[in-house]
């Protein structure tokens, strides 16, 4: 078979069975590296090959599952010297057969970030090397993956360093979810956008319980696009003895996938070739049917797929435009504020969420990636990412977990030319604004021209329709009144001519006008009505979701109103008059209660409601120094003495946090810069990822006034020295909770003194003992975060 | 080999969590609402998986593993070997508390640190039913860190057991489980009744630092 043929769906293409089984049956001791065997026992290997391909295979595996650097370390072997080995192995056993080799390449066994150590571009490195080890193979098999991420590197890495055609399977539990959660659906969308050859599903299960979720998937990929199934030879037995499902069972099995629109098909642990000589039975013959493909447009996080065949919320507020507290954040690089805003746009039900991180004077790139990782370590939302800067583009899309869109393209030649090529690299869906050099056109049809122009050189660029959104764009009425309808009827036109999604920013309608929530409500009901699907809003705005929610009932999408009725029963609407009447009392129990109460009592809201109210007649500096400070110092010696514990501590200090936003808002709003007691470098070093303990000691170093400048966690040496060379902090702090990472945290401190930065440093840590902080050259033990504190206030001269 | 899913615990030990969120006495009501809460948001974030096979103690690379371990699998030929984890679900949810909502995260953090425990406990005992009834007695669980034996020996515990692909349990760098919230552990066979010896304070660690012996008490005993 040439290896051009492998999916012009013209026969079924037979896979091996599998590796381990038989190795096992020869022998193979447990714990022991199979890959090793083609350099010590490469006639047995051959001999397996051999087997496969007189079954009928005609493609199989090489021994190179786990032939990364990191599973073969310590092993006296080279990646370059297994591969080779391997390759050579099963290129003998397919000699003269017509059968093709595949460089097979599996889990790196460690997990990626952000739920495990390994760096995003350190995966992409170790599946270079073995890509490039590889290249005297025919196709390249990525299998038995369960983290989408890694999946992500690993085709990256495979069509960045070869032109070989690159197949991708995961594996699933019933539940159709990979052990980190990653969906069928989310798989399909990401592997098929990011340029895989074929798809498909292996190992974990038997062929009965694999049955419903490659259905999902033939049914999530574009039309005839190849997928594959190799599943175990059922379940493992009760009693360990191997596998449940003898080989005419495993035939019956498979003969079920047929009809699916399958086009090939192997066996994974407990098959041998018997199992696959009934694969050569079954299909003999045959040409593969059609897959029935849904066609939905899909955005997607590994856990979570959006299908944007409703008017899907887009949550708007990560953007600096015009909003100075989070242009500081932004300055600042203070990710837990995007968060924030983040988590609270997620519970009040957007969908998607918008990331524009753009500012004249920032590294936007680098902050796009540095925003993206963050976002997706935390929330499960799809990110549009929203950028004109392909730079900073292509820093997200590379650095997203998913299928994300992008925001956006518009009728430009340069534009369109520089944008779409990173869209169709990262499978990402697009957003086309109707505007030129020459500007916004006034009339629909104008528009409609742009939209049309864009769709065409987006299918050009080989994105599919499906993933195309056009922006008709809002012009405010108070300025361009004529041009409202002009925006609603190129909606209606771009939908039903050209068949694309549309997208629109609702909110700019009423700008420069009063009461406006009453103008983006009408609006945003007529553009749902004309055929909006992604709507960029404001989620903390109760009556748009309303809004949105009364027009699915009203167009029987809401089916029985089962939404609306969950979302709205027992409630009872208020006009503003009444709600800021019934509002005024509140504020003022809030004032009643001190700050200072609020805060040992741990209450959030009541605290920062308390903050805002005095800060109507108080300068900050006296809220926080005379009540914020002084209330936190007395939660502090009661934690001491024994007669607060961490978690009261802990809330006492959230809720102290919460008066400080207020504090900060009323100083942002001024115009001035918040005034710190002095910087401090916090980071739990490399290796280890236990930052609960780091960030209490965030908490309550910012409670009392720090700058703190949090390196998050696995952080290595010479980024503690960079971030202290660069902000001149005075203080570090170090975290580690394992034995094993004392080390690191002894590496950092070393390197910090040997750049000859004049800073101190305190660790602190479960393992760490004050003779143990010593040996290790730290100037400061700190047994808890409340000592942390102390020890700042008095290195920094603060009473 | 078997491959199990078990359902968690039913009742988390409260008083254990508690205790791991640093509360050395009675808790006030709005930390116990606080446990509470974070269990609630931790049961449907967790999926439990474990894994486990008997093999020889021979077999096993069990040289350079230190005195207690040794002590512990003393009279043991077979051994069963054990990996439990509670998923990436869980690991999810504290980061994103612990991003978001550190009061809550320090509560989940404990709630799940317990349910792993407990359900190791479960695991243990069912186990020691299983092999009671085919004459068998098996010590107490024993895990890589105990005492004087090595992090290390986490790796391969997790190599034979295929962990990855069984049940998703990776070992990172330093040593370190993920998902976060797992266990490794080893289990002695004997044809005479056994106990195993826990590896006790003497070479623990944690010995200088522990908060348990600063009040005069052990781990095990609370």
């Amino acid at each position: 078979m040439n290896r051009n043929d492998l999916f012009t769906r013209d026969k079924y293409v037979l896979l091996d069975g599998g590796m381990g089984t038989m190795l096992q049956a020869r022998g193979l001791k447990l714990g022991a590296r199979p890959e090793l065997l083609s350099i010590t026992e490469p006639e047995m290997l051959t001999g397996i090959h051999r087997e496969y391909v007189q079954a009928g295979a005609d493609i199989v595996y090489a021994n190179t599952f786990g032939a990364s650097a990191k599973k073969l370390e310590g092993s006296g072997y080279s990646v370059a010297q297994v591969i080779s080995a391997s390759l050579a192995c099963a290129r003998r056993a397919v000699q003269g057969t017509g059968a093709l080799v595949a460089l097979d390449v599996g889990p790196l066994g460690e997990l990626l970030e952000p739920a495990g150590t390994l760096k995003f571009e350190d995966a992409y490195r170790c599946f270079q090397e073995i890509v490039i080890a590889g290249a005297q193979a025919d196709v390249i098999v990525v299998e038995t993956m369960t983290d989408l991420y890694e999946v992500k590197a690993a085709i990256l890495a495979a069509k960045e360093n070869s032109t070989l055609p690159v197949m991708v399977s995961m594996s699933f539990e019933q539940n159709g979810r990979s052990f980190t959660g990653c969906t069928v659906e989310s798989f399909a969308a990401t592997a098929v956008g990011l340029g895989a050859d074929a798809v498909g599903i292996n190992c974990s299960l038997g062929p009965v319980e694999i049955l419903p979720l490659a259905q999902r998937l033939c049914q999530s990929v574009p039309k005839n696009f190849p997928v594959f199934v190799k599943p175990n030879a059922g379940l493992p037995r009760a009693d360990g003895s191997g596998y449940d499902i003898t080989p005419e069972m495993f035939r019956d099995a498979m003969a079920q996938y047929l009809p699916l629109g399958i086009c090939m098909l192997g066996g994974c642990c407990g098959t041998t070739p018997q199992y696959i000589g009934y694969l050569a039975q079954i299909t003999k013959g045959k040409a593969p049917q059609d897959t029935k493909p849904l066609q939905r447009s899909l955005l997607c996080t590994p856990v979570k797929t959006v299908d944007v065949c409703d008017v899907t919320v887009v949550g708007e507020r990560i953007n600096p435009t015009g909003k100075k507290r989070f242009q500081q954040a932004l300055r600042e690089r203070d990710m837990d504020y995007i968060l924030a805003q983040a988590v609270d746009q997620e519970s009040r039900g957007a969908q998607v969420l918008d990331v524009n991180v753009g500012l004249p004077d920032i590294d936007e790139p680098s902050l796009m990636e540095q925003t993206v990782k963050a976002l997706q370590s935390v929330v499960d939302l799809p990110l549009q990412l929203d950028s004109s800067n392909p730079a900073a583009l292509e820093r997200g899309l590379r650095a997203y977990n998913g299928k994300p869109i992008v925001n956006s393209v518009n009728g430009e030649e340069s534009v369109l030319r520089n944008i779409l090529p990173l869209c169709k690299k990262y499978g990402a869906a697009v957003v086309g604004l109707t505007l030129d050099q020459s500007g916004i056109p006034p009339k629909a049809e104008g528009r409609f021209a742009i939209a049309k122009r864009i769709t065409e050189a987006a299918l050009a660029a080989g994105i599919p329709r499906e993933d195309i959104y056009i922006d008709c764009l809002t012009l405010t009425a108070s300025a361009q009144q004529e041009a409202v309808v002009e925006t609603l009827k190129a909606i209606h036109m771009c939908k039903q001519q050209l068949g694309v999604r549309t997208v629109l920013g609702v909110s700019n309608i009423s700008f420069g006008l009063p009461c406006r929530t009453y103008l983006n409500t009408a609006f945003f009901t007529l553009a749902m009505y004309e055929g909006l699907d992604l709507a960029i809003i404001n989620p903390s705005s109760s009556e748009m979701m309303a809004a949105r929610a009364a027009f699915r009932v009203l167009t029987n999408r809401d089916a029985k109103s089962m939404d609306y009725v969950n979302a709205y029963a027992g409630m009872t609407t208020v006009s503003t008059l009444q709600a800021a009447g019934a509002a005024a009392p509140a504020v003022q129990d809030a004032a009643k209660g001190s700050l200072g109460a609020a805060i040992e009592k741990g209450l959030k809201s009541e605290a920062k409601a308390a903050a805002a109210e005095m800060l109507k007649t108080m300068q900050p500096l006296e809220v926080v120094d005379g009540h914020l400070i002084p209330a936190l110092d007395r939660v502090g010696e009661g934690f001491e003495a024994g007669k607060v514990f961490l978690p009261q501590l802990l809330q006492s200090a959230a809720a102290a946090q919460s008066a400080f936003e207020a504090v900060k808002d009323a100083i942002a709003a001024e115009g001035s810069a918040s005034e710190s007691k002095g910087k401090i470098v916090l980071a739990t070093v490399k290796g280890d990822i236990h930052d609960i303990g780091k960030n209490i000691v965030k908490v309550i170093l910012e409670n009392y006034g720090f700058t703190v400048l949090d390196l998050g966690r696995d952080v290595p040496p010479e980024a503690v020295v960079q971030a202290v060379r660069e902000s001149g902090a005075p203080l570090v702090g170090l975290s580690a909770l394992m034995t094993t990472t004392v080390k690191s945290m002894e590496e950092t401190i070393r390197a910090l003194h040997e750049s000859g930065l004049a800073c101190k440093v305190m660790v602190g840590g479960a393992v760490l003992t004050p003779e143990y902080a010593e040996m290790i050259g730290a100037d400061y033990y700190a047994k808890d975060a409340k000592r942390s504190a102390d020890i700042a206030k008095k290195l920094f001269g603060v009473n | 080999m078997k491959i199990l899913q078990p359902p968690l615990p039913k009742e988390l030990d409260a008083a254990q969590a508690l205790r791991y969120m640093g509360c050395t006495q009675k808790a006030d009501p709005a930390t116990e609402a606080l446990l509470q809460k974070a269990e609630a948001l931790l049961r449907p974030a967790a999926q439990p998986h474990a894994v486990w096979m008997e093999c020889p103690v021979a077999e096993l690379p069990l040289q350079n593993t230190g005195s207690d371990l040794a002590r512990h699998l003393q009279g043991c030929e077979n051994a069963v070997l054990l990996a439990v984890t509670l998923g990436s679900g869980t690991d999810r949810l504290l980061q994103r508390l612990s991003a978001t909502e550190l009061p809550a995260a320090v509560a989940a953090d404990a709630a799940a640190s317990t349910l792993i425990e407990q359900l190791c406990d479960e695991i243990e005992r069912e186990l020691r039913r299983e092999y009671q009834a085919r004459g068998l007695y098996i010590t107490g669980r024993y895990s890589p860190g105990y005492g004087d034996c090595p992090l290390a020996l986490q790796s391969v515990f997790a190599a034979y057991l295929d962990t990855g692909r069984k049940i998703g349990l990776t070992v990172g760098g330093s040593g370190l489980l993920l998902p976060r919230k797992s266990v490794t552990a080893i289990l002695g066979i004997s044809q005479k009744p056994v106990t195993g010896y826990r590896a006790g304070c003497a070479h623990c660690v944690l010995q200088k630092t522990c908060q348990y012996r600063k009040r005069g008490v052990s781990c095990e005993q609370e």
